[in-house]
């Protein structure tokens, strides 16, 4: 099997598929306790959009001959629930958190982008994965700009 | 000065009659499509059209709202004509666009900036609106592929 065959894109597209899902499972958690009615606005969009991820790139490796398999570990998954939906952490503590993993607010997409760019031969994938990753990118870039909002202005000496 | 309940309540009918509408009809296109590359984003708009209308419903009922609300008829029109497989892609992407002026790029703006003293209503469709205004970016990349391609 070469590794950027059909192959490697079916299992990428299924690895996405199971963090997509993953994201919402958690992201649905923390809605559940979330104490800031505009974070929790935003998230129930943004837990959908990953939910819709999930579903879509389902149907596309279904249509590609391929099965999904892929689930996140699930050590990592319990450890997600079990911080992103807890009553006790801090929403600002949970942010802090999700976005300490991405410097940028490209950082989520570039790995979906750098697939697409390989996929010429498929362009309704290609196409798929490109408004997938956009989405990412927005959903880094809603809560950073949510993050900024919730910290105190500091005034100049 | 906060919108009245009853007005977000109207104002996310009113969105989610829109989104359900723009899902069928997007899904009438993708059914009659035969570029991918339109395929694979129209399927990525279609999905989130329909969770917004379910996003929004979901809103207006904890409101205490009833969703009852149904398109108007230039909305019915225009998602007549995306649904139509005898007009071109080019066409319909066209025809959505003009909606839009070229430089305008955030299409809830109106909307979100109508909801003041929600906060949970106001961060959902400012949220919603992400997508939106990514949709709009890919179609007018769609646009000037197909233009390209002479499509």
């Amino acid at each position: 099997m070469r590794e950027d065959g059909p192959e490697a894109v079916l299992r990428f597209l299924d690895d996405l598929r199971a963090a997509e899902t993953a994201g919402a499972e958690v992201l649905a958690a923390w809605i559940a306790v979330c104490g800031l009615d505009g974070l929790r606005g935003g998230l129930r969009a943004i837990g959908e959009r990953e939910a819709a991820h999930a579903e879509l790139l389902e149907e596309r490796v279904h249509e590609l001959g391929g099965t999904c398999t892929a689930a996140v570990a699930e050590a990592v998954r319990a450890a997600a629930l079990a911080c992103f939906g807890s009553p006790a952490m801090a929403d600002e503590e949970k942010l802090a958190l999700l976005l300490g993993r991405y410097p940028d607010d490209t950082a989520a997409a570039r790995p979906i982008l750098a697939v697409c760019g390989a996929l010429a031969a498929d362009p309704e994938t290609q196409e798929l994965l490109r408004l997938i990753a956009e989405g990412e990118g927005a959903t880094v870039a809603w809560l950073r700009a949510y993050q900024s909002g919730l910290r105190p202005a500091t005034t100049p000496d | 000065m906060a919108t009245a309940r009853a007005e977000v309540i109207g104002l996310l009918d009113a969105f989610q009659a829109a989104e359900r509408a723009g899902a069928d009809a997007v899904g009438r296109w993708i059914a009659a499509c035969v570029d991918p590359r339109l395929r694979g984003g129209l399927r990525v708009i279609q999905s989130r059209d329909r969770r917004h209308a379910a996003l929004a419903v979901a809103r207006l009922r904890a409101l205490g709202g009833q969703p009852v609300a149904h398109v108007g008829r230039d909305l019915s029109a225009l998602c007549g004509v995306v649904s139509d497989p005898g007009i071109s892609d080019r066409s319909k992407i066209a025809l959505l666009l003009s909606r839009f002026p070229p430089l305008r790029d955030a299409p809830l703006e109106d909307l979100v900036r109508r909801v003041e003293g929600d906060a949970e209503t106001h961060a959902l469709l400012e949220t919603i609106g992400d997508d939106e205004r990514a949709s709009l970016g890919w179609l007018r990349r769609m646009s000037e592929a197909l233009a390209r391609d002479g499509a």
